[in-house]
């Protein structure tokens, strides 16, 4: 007996098989078909370039499943098991093939090896998946919802390998090879086989269980859950690459749909709940779920991309379906802090807001369900330029006594403080900005302001899918950098600083290299610690207290700073920083962004009280954090919490101008 | 269901502070925003909603200058089907009874069953015209409407009355009603959609060609002076940061015995 691998041995209708796993092609063909039309129908104005950025992802994402790691070692372990066992066994598979029908390679040392290959990528994979049962249904991790489908699937597959094992054993009981040992997890089932005859009988039906149950799993496999193995290395590959800019211009000839990654992002989905973990809103019970809405956003373009959409019955059917009953509700999608957290732990790279931002887009296009409150904002930012007064002038007030600087009136200074809405108008915030103009006097920066021409910067309008009117207030800033030369700027809210250095980017690459501006833009938190590492600032004073850093999500998330605000609190001597229970990419929003600031929603839960809590938990006396927002956010909370006599919510300006011993003269 | 809406361009006001202009009959308007008046706003979305439900057209109307059209713009975003603007560079020249005769003219020869207005403009709050032009072109009217049915062609209104108090009336069409705000919720109109709004039908008519005579268009009320609140005695305006403004004014409270 020759050392081989071994094809259809005791099974004469081999025909059968072959028309059955012509057939299971067929469907997992169709099945593939079915998603690709529903990805291209969103290609229109996406882009698919190479990036090196993606192949890495796609290494350390994809094949090492890094990101499942995070936070749950079981989950990664888990994955890493079943995604190996899976797709080793389907190598096995595919090589066993080649052996069969082209070049026959599977004999003597190569065979031995193969096969206790096998035996081991088998194992693990049981393994995985009985890790899987028990996550899912004894200790019921509880961010896991159980369907019908994540039984079946582990069932499935769980058949699929034992049926595979108890095959090949029954084979060794017969046959009883010298080489039996390199397939020892066989041996074992072999062992349980009484006499050879009971094993001649029982092979073929076992052999065709087998059969059957994977051929069964792949025909499934394109129209279950399963499917993210093919899915997710799309998106997590394009995840470095910044999404496609569509103008309003644009969008006058065109139908708003969902682009190329968010269809992809919606098939890639496994429904693993991390973002719901670490959704602000869901955590506080709002009506709102990032991984519900995505399971929305995924009916929904399933029946309106549908590819049986081209034959009229269907048409008419689906889109019905569609209408009748809208797949993505459309109350839920304000919900959402636009803070990025769900970005961060997503395995895959699915973040809810972009999608969100979409389906806003489209709300606010209708016009009818948009929040009140939102409304009566972004009708004061069109005429008067901010989001909070109806008034122009108010604007320039904000330094009282201070002496500004103002570059529309003739001041000559090379950097340009963008105060923007809220700091210059909201009274607490205010302090923010009179703060930082001592400390860059006291540095003796020469900058100046743009008093009270200054513009919105359009953070507002975009975050809630005003994009109209984003462009609008983008148009109007640019237009005031370029009359009076403006390359430098450095803002008071990561907001601005966002906007500036995200969002008009994208913008700009749409117009001719003329009509470009360019600016270099910075948030205050980065020229603070640029001044500190030129000497210019020396916190001297000793602050005898213990603090705590909030980080905003737009300079932290968006923008990656999460050190340099640290390292100028860690300057002040006498100071002690400690961290939240969630600080730097976990950071919990306060509850401001993405519009909420501009919503009063129903069941509205203050966001900014779980997280003021959490900066109580620590201990500390100050809450320090570097967003206008945040600011008057936690201050609220502050007081709907009842925490003020514990903590105070300070601007890391104003903590700073203590350290320099400039807050004194203030009052 | 055919729908005329007539909308006015006024200046925010609620927030400025306001001069009075050199002639010293009205108001400077210069470095004042403009937007559709609050009560047209309702109006338009109450004719918007009207024809979602049952059909029919809607068409706006104003008497204005050019920069006067994007109200007509904002309702063609809405939902109105076109607009009509009455070129007049300079409207504060006509009081209510002339606008009334423009509007009367105009719409006389269009396709009607309902005509709103709002109750009044958010400018000289006059509140005249929607009740002029019922009696111009003799049809039914009803005033204040916070809510509006159409049963078997008939309107059943609910008029605002003191007190809180509501007259329900069922008036036969076609009928004109003056539109009070909360009636709805107006809804967003994006940026968007009013440049989308841009390919639909916006007419505009020369004043000359309505036929209407110079009686007709002469003003029956002259404002002769415009003047600001004189100054009286009695008013004192804190200042300083809110905690010093706030413990004054408990101090003046306590003074004039309100507070103990």
């Amino acid at each position: 007996m020759e050392i081989a691998r071994i094809h259809f041995w005791e099974i004469n209708t081999v025909w059968l098989f072959y028309v059955l796993a012509g057939l299971t092609v067929v469907i997992f063909l169709i099945g593939l078909f079915f998603h690709a039309s529903i990805w291209l129908a969103g290609l229109k104005r996406d882009k698919f370039n190479f990036s090196t950025a993606g192949v890495i992802n796609l290494l350390k994402d994809g094949l090492l499943g890094k990101r499942i790691f995070k936070g749950d070692l079981t989950a990664g372990l888990m994955h890493i098991f079943i995604m190996w066992g899976f797709i080793g066994l389907f190598v096995g598979t595919v090589l066993s093939t080649t052996d069969y029908w082209l070049i026959h390679f599977l004999s003597g040392d190569i065979y031995l090896i193969f096969s206790f290959c096998l035996e081991i990528l088998g194992l693990m994979l049981i393994v995985g998946l009985f890790m899987a049962l028990i996550r899912r249904y004894i200790a019921k991790v509880s961010r896991l919802n159980n369907t019908s489908q994540d039984l079946w699937i582990l069932i499935l597959l769980l058949a699929s390998v034992l049926t595979g094992f108890l095959v090949e054993g029954i084979r060794l009981a017969v046959q009883r090879p010298e080489w039996g040992g390199y397939s020892f997890a066989g041996l074992i089932f072999s062992s349980l086989l009484s006499s050879k005859d009971q094993a001649t009988t029982l092979y073929p039906f076992m052999w065709w269980l087998h059969a059957l149950i994977s051929l069964g799993l792949v025909a499934y496999f394109p129209f279950s859950k399963l499917f993210h193995s093919l899915a997710a290395p799309f998106n997590i590959y394009l995840a470095p690459q910044p999404a496609p800019v569509i103008s309003t211009e644009d969008r006058l000839s065109e139908e708003l749909e969902f682009p190329f990654r968010d269809m992809i992002d919606f098939s890639a989905c496994t429904n693993c709940g991390r973002c719901n973990e670490v959704c602000p809103s869901t955590s506080a019970m709002e009506p709102f779920s990032p991984r519900e809405f995505i399971a929305q956003a995924n009916e929904y373009t399933k029946l309106k991309f549908n590819p049986l959409n081209r034959i009229k019955w269907f048409r008419e059917r689906l889109i019905k379906a569609i209408s009748e009953e809208p797949k993505i509700s459309p109350e839920q999608i304000w919900y959402c802090t636009t803070c990025r957290a769900c970005l961060e732990v997503c395995p895959v790279y699915i973040g809810a807001f972009e999608p969100i931002r979409r389906v806003r887009i489209a709300e606010i296009e209708e016009g009818s369900r948009v929040p009140s409150l939102l409304i009566q904002s972004l009708e004061t930012l069109y005429k008067y330029n901010n989001p909070w007064e109806s008034s122009k002038k108010k604007r320039g007030e904000w330094p009282g006594v201070l002496d500004v600087p103002d570059l529309t009136k003739g001041a000559q200074a090379n950097l340009c403080y963008f105060v923007g809405c809220t700091t210059s108008i909201d009274t607490r915030a205010q302090d923010l900005a009179r703060a930082f103009v001592k400390i860059m006097t006291h540095a003796g920066i020469n900058f100046g302001t743009l008093g009270q021409k200054e513009t919105c910067c359009g953070d507002i309008a975009r975050r809630v899918g005003e994009d109209g009117l984003f462009e609008e207030q983008m148009e109007k800033t640019l237009d005031l950098f370029a009359k009076h030369g403006i390359i430098e700027v450095v803002t008071s809210s990561p907001h601005c600083f966002n906007a500036f250095g995200n969002d008009y980017p994208g913008y700009q690459d749409l117009k001719t290299p003329e009509e470009r501006l360019t600016f270099r833009v910075r948030h205050y938190t980065q020229l603070l610690e640029e001044l500190m590492d030129r000497g210019l600032i020396k916190p001297v004073k000793s602050l005898d207290l213990k603090v705590t850093y909030h980080d905003p999500c737009y300079l932290g998330r968006y923008n990656h700073i999460y050190e340099g605000p640290r390292r100028i609190i860690r300057s002040i001597p006498g100071l002690e920083l400690v961290e939240m229970a969630h600080f730097g990419p976990d950071s919990l929003c306060c509850g401001g962004g993405g519009g909420r600031m501009w919503e009063e929603l129903e069941d509205e839960q203050k966001l900014s009280e779980v997280r003021i809590r959490e900066a109580a938990d620590t201990g500390a006396s100050v809450m320090v954090t570097a967003c206008p927002y945040c600011l008057i956010m936690l201050e609220d909370a502050l007081k709907t919490a009842d925490l003020e006599d514990r903590l105070r919510v300070m601007d890391l300006n104003e903590l700073l101008t203590e350290a320099l011993g400039l807050g004194d003269d203030e009052e | 269901m055919d729908i005329i809406v007539c909308a006015k361009n006024v200046p925010d006001v609620a927030e400025a502070d306001l001069n009075i202009s050199d002639k010293g009959t009205d108001i400077d308007k210069e470095d004042l925003v403009f937007g559709i008046n609050d009560w047209d706003n309702y109006a338009i979305e109450e004719a918007v909603l009207l024809k979602e439900k049952y059909g029919g057209t809607v068409t706006a109307i104003t008497v204005g200058n050019e920069d006067d059209e994007e109200v007509l713009r904002r309702c063609l975003a809405m939902g109105a089907d076109r607009a009509i603007r009455i070129e007049a560079d300079d409207i504060s020249r006509f009081d209510s009874f002339v606008i009334s005769k423009i509007l009367s003219r105009v719409v006389k020869d269009l396709q009607f069953d309902l005509i709103f207005t709002g109750v009044l403009a958010e400018d000289d709050y006059y509140g005249m015209v929607g009740m002029m032009m019922a009696e111009e072109l003799n049809i039914n009217h009803a005033n204040m409407i916070t809510a509006l049915e159409i049963e078997d062609g008939k309107a059943r209104t609910t008029s605002e009355l003191e007190g809180g108090l509501g007259e329900v009336s069922l008036i036969e069409l076609p009928a004109l009603l003056t539109i009070q705000t909360g009636i709805n919720e107006p809804r967003y109109v994006s940026i968007l959609g009013i440049r989308k709004a841009a390919k639909k039908e916006l007419k505009t008519i020369e004043l000359p060609d309505l036929g209407i005579s110079d009686e007709e268009l002469s003003p029956r009320t002259i404002i002769e002076e415009a003047f600001l609140p004189p100054e009286t005695e009695g008013a004192e305006i804190l200042a300083g940061d809110p905690d010093k403004i706030s413990s004054d004014l408990i101090e003046i409270l306590k003074k004039k015995g309100v507070m103990e």
